[in-house]
Parts: C-alpha cells; sequence; structure tokens
C-alpha cells in the first residue's frame, strides 16, 4: 500500500470519528464504563486478596500456663510444637511480656488497674502461628491431649473458634471465587462494548455496502473503523484514569475516618507511585478492547 | 462481451432465476424488464458479485467472475459501474467527494483525483454543484451524483438497477438521455426498468425475465409482460 493511500485510510478515520461524534461519543462512554468496572474489580480483587493474606497472617493461638509450670516445662513444650510440620511459629510471652502487651492496650489496662501491681496476674503463655490457619483445631486438639495439658489454664483458640473458623470460610472463599466474579463483570462489560460498538457499525453498514460497491478493498474498509475504535478505548482511557484520580482526591478524606491515616496514605502512595504503569495496561486494555470489538463487528458485513 | 450460461440460484425452495442463458455484446445497451420479483434484480446481483449463484456461469471478458476470490472481487467491482434506484450515496460527503471516494478506495492519487473528477462531473451536468451534500440535490441530480461515481472507473459495463424508479417523468427522460450518451460512447449498459414509456421510445434490445426465466429476447423491442 502506497504512503499516500495509508495517510488517506487514517485521515478517513479520524474524519469519521468527528463526522459520527455522537455514536462515537455513545461508544466512549460505554467503554469508559467498561474500563472503570475492569479497574475496580481488578483492585478490589487484589486488595481483598492482599486484606485475606494480613488476615490468616494474624490468624494465631495462645496456650496459657498455670504458674504452677515450670519454665523447663514451657520450654520443653515449646521445642516439642516447633516441631511439628503445621505450626511455623511459637513465640514465648514471659509475665512481663503480657503485662507490657496488656499496658497498651487500654481495655486491658484499665482491667488490671486494680490488682495488685506487685503481683502480676497475667499468665505465661505460648504464641502459636501455624502453618495454615486451617491447621490451628488440629494443633489445639494435639495440646489437648499431649502429656503438658495439666499445666495448660487455657487456649485462646477455642475461645475465638468460631470467628477464626467463619474467617478461615470466608478468606477460602474469597480466594477461590473472587477472579471469577471478577473474570464474569469483566467479560459482561466487554460484551456490552463488543454489542455498543457493534450497534455502531451497524448503523452505518449502508457506508460499508456503498464502499463495498465502488471497489474498496477490505482493508480500506476495516481500518478506518479499526481506527475509530483504537481512539474511542484511548479517549476513554484518558476519561477512566480522570475518574479514579477523581474518585481517589474525593474519597479518600472520606476512608481515612475508617481505615485510618497509614492505610489511606499508603493507598493513595500506591497510586501515585503506580500511576504510569495503570495507564499503561488500562491504555492497552482499553486500546484493545476497541480495535477487537470493531474489528470483529466489522468482518460480519464484509461477507459477499 | 458477456456470457451467461445455465444461471441458476436458489432461496431455500424458491427458484430465484432459472437457467439462464445470455449473451450481451460489447456496446451494447439493453433493457432487462419483467414484474416485481421476476428476477431482475437477482439476476444483476450476481452479476455485481453480490450473490453468488447456486450453479452457472458468469464469463466476462473470458474470466468466469463466479470464481472470483474475495480479494479479487473490489478489482472487478472497479470495472463495473453499477447505478441503483436509491442512489446509494454517502451522506455525509459532497458530491465531489463521493465521486472522488470511488478513486480513493483504489490508490488513486491526488492529482489523479484532481484531473479525473471535474471532468466526470461535467458529463453528468454537476460540476456547478460539486460541493453540495447529497441532500441538497434533486432526485435527478442525485441519479447523476451516482451515474459520476460508476462511470469514474472508465467501467466497460453500466449496471442500472431501475436508476429511474424514484425519478418523476423529466428527471427520468434526462437520466435515461444521459445513459444513452453514455452507451454511445463504447460503455456496455445493461438497464432493469419498468418504465414502458423509456424502453418503447429507445427501441433498443429487451430481455422480458418471468419467474427467472428468459420469456423474450428482441432487437429493438417494446415493453410487454
Amino acid at each position: 500500500m502506497k504512503a499516500e493511500s495509508a495517510a488517506r485510510i487514517v485521515k478517513l478515520g479520524l474524519i469519521n470519528f468527528w463526522r459520527n461524534r455522537w455514536l462515537s461519543f455513545a461508544a466512549t462512554l460505554i467503554m469508559t464504563m467498561t474500563l472503570l468496572i475492569i479497574s475496580f474489580f481488578v483492585v478490589s480483587t487484589l486488595a481483598i486478596g492482599r486484606t485475606t493474606d494480613s488476615i490468616r497472617e494474624r490468624m494465631d493461638m495462645s496456650i496459657y500456663f498455670n504458674d504452677t509450670a515450670s519454665a523447663e516445662q514451657i520450654a520443653d513444650f515449646q521445642k516439642d510444637l516447633a516441631s511439628r510440620t503445621d505450626v511455623k511459629q511459637v513465640k514465648y510471652v514471659s509475665k512481663d511480656d503480657a503485662l507490657a502487651i496488656c499496658k497498651e492496650n487500654p481495655q486491658c489496662a484499665k482491667a488490671i488497674a486494680f490488682s495488685d501491681l506487685n503481683k502480676n496476674p497475667l499468665p505465661r503463655s505460648l504464641e502459636i502461628k501455624a502453618s495454615q490457619p486451617e491447621k490451628l483445631q488440629e494443633i489445639a486438639d494435639y495440646v489437648k491431649n499431649s502429656q503438658y495439658k495439666t499445666y495448660v489454664r487455657s487456649i485462646s483458640y477455642q475461645q475465638n473458634q468460631v470467628t477464626i473458623e467463619r474467617l478461615i470460610a470466608i478468606t477460602a472463599f474469597m480466594r477461590e471465587f473472587g477472579w471469577v466474579i471478577c473474570s464474569i463483570f469483566i467479560l459482561i462489560s466487554i460484551l456490552v462494548s463488543l454489542n455498543t460498538i457493534g450497534l455502531t457499525i451497524f448503523s452505518r453498514k449502508d457506508e460499508i455496502e456503498i464502499m463495498r460497491l465502488v471497489g474498496a478493498n477490505d482493508a480500506f474498509i476495516k481500518v478506518p473503523f479499526i481506527i475509530e475504535g483504537f481512539l474511542q478505548g484511548f479517549l476513554a482511557t484518558i476519561i477512566s484514569m480522570g475518574g479514579v484520580w477523581l474518585g481517589i482526591a474525593v474519597l479518600t478524606p472520606r476512608i481515612k475516618h475508617y481505615l485510618g491515616e497509614t492505610t489511606t496514605t499508603r493507598m493513595i502512595d500506591f497510586f501515585f507511585n503506580h500511576f504510569a504503569m495503570m495507564l499503561f495496561m488500562e491504555l492497552v486494555v482499553g486500546v484493545t478492547i476497541g480495535m477487537i470489538c470493531s474489528l470483529i463487528s466489522i468482518r460480519k458485513h464484509l461477507k459477499v | 462481451m458477456i456470457d451467461i450460461i445455465g444461471l441458476t440460484k436458489q432461496y431455500g425452495s424458491i427458484l430465484a432465476v432459472d437457467n439462464l442463458n445470455l449473451k450481451i455484446n460489447r456496446g451494447e445497451f439493453v433493457f432487462l424488464v419483467g414484474p416485481s420479483g421476476a428476477g431482475k434484480s437477482t439476476f444483476l446481483k450476481m452479476l455485481i458479485c453480490e450473490e453468488r449463484p447456486t450453479a452457472g456461469k458468469i464469463i466476462i471478458a473470458e474470466r468466469d467472475i463466479v470464481k472470483l476470490k474475495m480479494k479479487e472481487l473490489p478489482f472487478y467491482r472497479r470495472k463495473v459501474g453499477v447505478v441503483f434506484q436509491d442512489f446509494k450515496l454517502l451522506p455525509q460527503k459532497t458530491v465531489y467527494e463521493n465521486v472522488a471516494f470511488a478513486l480513493e478506495v483504489c490508490d488513486a492519487t491526488m492529482v489523479d483525483i484532481e484531473n479525473k473528477v471535474p471532468k466526470i462531473l461535467d458529463l453528468v451536468g454537476m460540476l456547478k454543484r460539486r460541493n453540495n451534500l447529497p441532500h441538497e440535490l434533486s432526485g435527478g441530480e442525485r441519479q447523476r451524483v451516482s451515474i459520476a461515481r460508476a462511470l469514474i472507473h472508465n467501467p466497460k459495463i453500466l449496471i442500472a438497477d431501475e436508476p429511474t424508479g424514484n425519478l418523476d417523468p423529466v428527471n427520468a427522460w434526462e437520466i435515461v438521455d444521459l445513459l444513452e450518451k453514455i452507451n454511445s460512447l463504447g460503455t456496455t449498459v445493461i438497464f432493469a426498468t419498468h418504465n414502458k414509456a423509456i424502453v418503447d421510445r429507445l427501441k433498443k434490445r429487451v430481455i422480458l425475465i418471468k419467474g427467472g426465466k428468459i420469456v423474450s429476447d428482441r432487437l429493438k423491442g417494446g415493453y410487454a409482460i
């Protein structure tokens, strides 16, 4: 193809985009929605994944000892537990450590304020992190049946068992189905985009017929539509990224109250540090959807 | 020039064109007449490769166009001019752009376009309206633009599917005169029509199609169904 023809085709795409600006605008708007939905679900799924990881990470149990248990016995028990494959970490918390931790927590500090300060009421404990939260029950059962059970005053897992099991179920569900739900919504939004672009092209089927009639080759008919798809994707990316930017600017002062200063700042930093990458990724997705949807829609009208 | 052998088109159980055999010579002016649903339009669509026949051959310039590949079709269509009853002009393009577009799609240079388009617009009497949009023109003027577009590639064959169907008598005669003029310059014209007055006055070859078959084929004939 000659350079003059290539330039002519590109010019035709740009002119068509402008001449059919209302249709182009509608398609761009739908594409913007598509990109916003994709961004929202991908970011949410990533955020939920991170949160569930952090919840799972924080799931642990503590074994509290009677004051009758000797330091050696507790140390032996610690070694015994650490040797288990399903135990990730066992940390000894002395009476002093427990008091120090308690003082940091206002509720706990209030509770012990009336007790005799010369006599520390808090028990010694072992803090156990399992390799997987699902193993906590097994470990608790092991503790209850072990030779050290007479020194054990209580196990925190039993008190929080219902909450922990529910959290395990929720995090497992989010891990398994988060991406499935995300994919379904992305697919739906892509189909809506495809349908809109298909309709805009359908409304111009007479134009395509005339092009074929005067002997236009496939490239001459297809490429201007693909350029229009590219422009729709490109503009939709700019608008949706602007929307996300605006959303962050408006929403962060409000969510700061719920998520706390650190998390909110971390979120904003994440957005601005990764802005170029996000823009690039969205551009790739937007432009690809626009061009592929145009190509699929135009193919139907090119058959003899 | 055009040799049609055993041309058949079937849509399900309906036989639109039934074993049609026909020869049209170079430079001929042929009227195609027949009642609605006789198969005229299907026949013309097969001539411009918009429909593929169920069976038969269409030999043009020693080539069976039925066997043309998809990528060859644009080149064939550039050699055959087509004029429709509903003009089929691009509504957002001016008269000049509509005609130039037919050249743009086949890699013509700007110099070539600027040279050819005014000449062809002058031939059809539309040079003065070159900057008007189709909706600013009368039916007759639109058909002239459509003819200009069909002629821009210097086609050897011009197919007109009821080109006067949407026009008043005065405009219709102007279009017929124009097509006759084009024919006198050497282009083969195939003219499908229902207009008895036009067929009777021109005294050209008349092919009558009924039920997908050629019922009569007369030189210097009149309109009879």
